[in-house]
């Protein structure tokens, strides 16, 4: 498949590793990723003035226009936006936890598998609502974890809030609203938004927290280490 | 009056669209703010607005809300409260230094450049004591180079000027 692929400004810099964890893993399946070139910033949730906000999203979607049909973008923020701004539905814009669907993990080649490790899968606020935008596939993570061999931690803070947009306005909510979740998981953190894995990192002390692609690239053979 | 219409036409609403609000709550009972201990009401800010009351800078929810969703997941109308809450920021202009080097970042570049709106909100990291986290942060942050995008062309946008002002 081939898809028009928008990385965002997360994914060029703090966020890097996620980049080149949802490229290797998609080239792995054989699909073929192609940024929509000239992107610009989609306004993540900075602006107060919907008309402006959704003003930087269409002009991405200008950009991809004939060129794309299908469009990926691994950042919540990113999504929400690119999704809510293509109001004719144009274009198919997918979250890459979509598409890790049953096919994708039953064809996945396996080498290291995760007996006993815990794991917590944590997807944030964005990924799991509004209703509109959310991702279909709500249990890509979990399913994963178990169908090779690992742990989920009984209790669940799947969709709870960490506060990730906060934690250069109010450090003290995301202190708090983070250190709840770190409290209440186990074991490894699994997230997927750059944000949450800045807020919930700045704040985990020893405890690891990784992206889901780490973890799929870790059974596919690519990395050695989680 | 008219600065109520104009927060809920910011946030893309128009004001018939609220009042459809029931009054019933539940965006107070599953609000993440309640989370921090501070009580808030989603539902009595909607109503201020709408009856065209003046909303502070202080009032919780302008202050602490995360944009979670997590009252227009519960709302049996799908109110988008947090839109309305970022409308209400702008207008009362309750911008912190970390948002307008963002969109300081946006205005050059058109993209984000992470250092330099780290650079531009120095002393404001300092003095709420975030440099002891930069350790964490330089784990695990690469290092790039800012990426310029080309202007828009107006005449390409078929959605108004504020677009071309990237």
């Amino acid at each position: 498949m081939n898809y028009g692929y928008y990385p965002g400004c997360s994914l060029t810099g703090s966020a890097h590793k996620l980049d080149k964890g949802v490229r290797k893993v998609l080239e792995k399946q054989g699909h073929v990723l192609k940024e929509i070139p000239d992107w610009n910033c989609c306004g993540a949730f900075e602006y107060g003035d919907r008309n402006e906000l959704t003003n930087f999203s269409k002009r991405n979607l200008e950009k991809a226009r004939g060129l794309f049909s299908e469009i990926i973008a691994p950042c919540p923020a990113c999504y929400k936006n690119l999704k809510e701004a293509d109001e004719n539905n144009e274009f198919e814009i997918q979250h890459p936890l979509d598409l890790f669907g049953e096919a994708f993990l039953s064809s996945m080649k396996q080498v290291h598998d995760l007996k006993g490790n815990v794991f917590t899968p944590y997807y944030g606020c964005i990924l799991l609502r509004p209703r509109e935008t959310a991702i279909t596939n709500k249990t890509v993570m979990e399913d994963t974890i178990s169908r090779f061999g690992g742990e989920i931690a009984s209790e669940k803070v799947k969709d709870k809030c960490c506060g990730g947009n906060q934690i250069f306005i109010n450090k003290f909510a995301t202190e708090k609203l983070s250190r709840l979740i770190l409290e209440k998981s186990k074991g490894t953190l699994v997230v997927f938004c750059p944000l949450c894995h800045m807020a919930l990192k700045t704040f985990s002390g020893d405890r690891k927290v990784i992206y889901f692609t780490d973890l799929l690239l870790y059974i596919m053979g690519e990395k050695n280490t989680l | 009056m008219q600065k109520t219409d104009h927060v809920i036409d910011l946030a893309g609403y128009k004001k018939e669209d609220l009042t459809v609000c029931l009054g019933c709550k539940i965006c107070a009972s599953v609000c993440t703010v309640n989370d921090l201990s501070i009580s808030t009401s989603p539902q009595e800010l909607l109503q201020t607005l709408f009856l065209g009351k003046d909303i502070s800078a202080d009032n919780p929810l302008v202050r602490y809300c995360t944009g979670c969703y997590r009252c227009t997941q519960a709302c049996p109308w799908d109110i988008r409260i947090p839109e309305i809450v970022r409308a209400l920021r702008d207008v009362l202009a309750t911008g912190s230094p970390f948002e307008k080097a963002f969109k300081g970042s946006l205005d050059i570049w058109g993209r984000v450049y992470e250092p330099y709106v780290l650079l531009k909100a120095v002393p404001f990291l300092i003095k709420e004591g975030y440099l002891k986290h930069m350790n964490r942060w330089i784990e695990y942050m690469g290092i790039h180079l800012p990426h310029k995008v080309k202007k828009i062309n107006p005449s390409n946008n078929s959605n108004g000027q504020k677009g071309g002002t990237l």
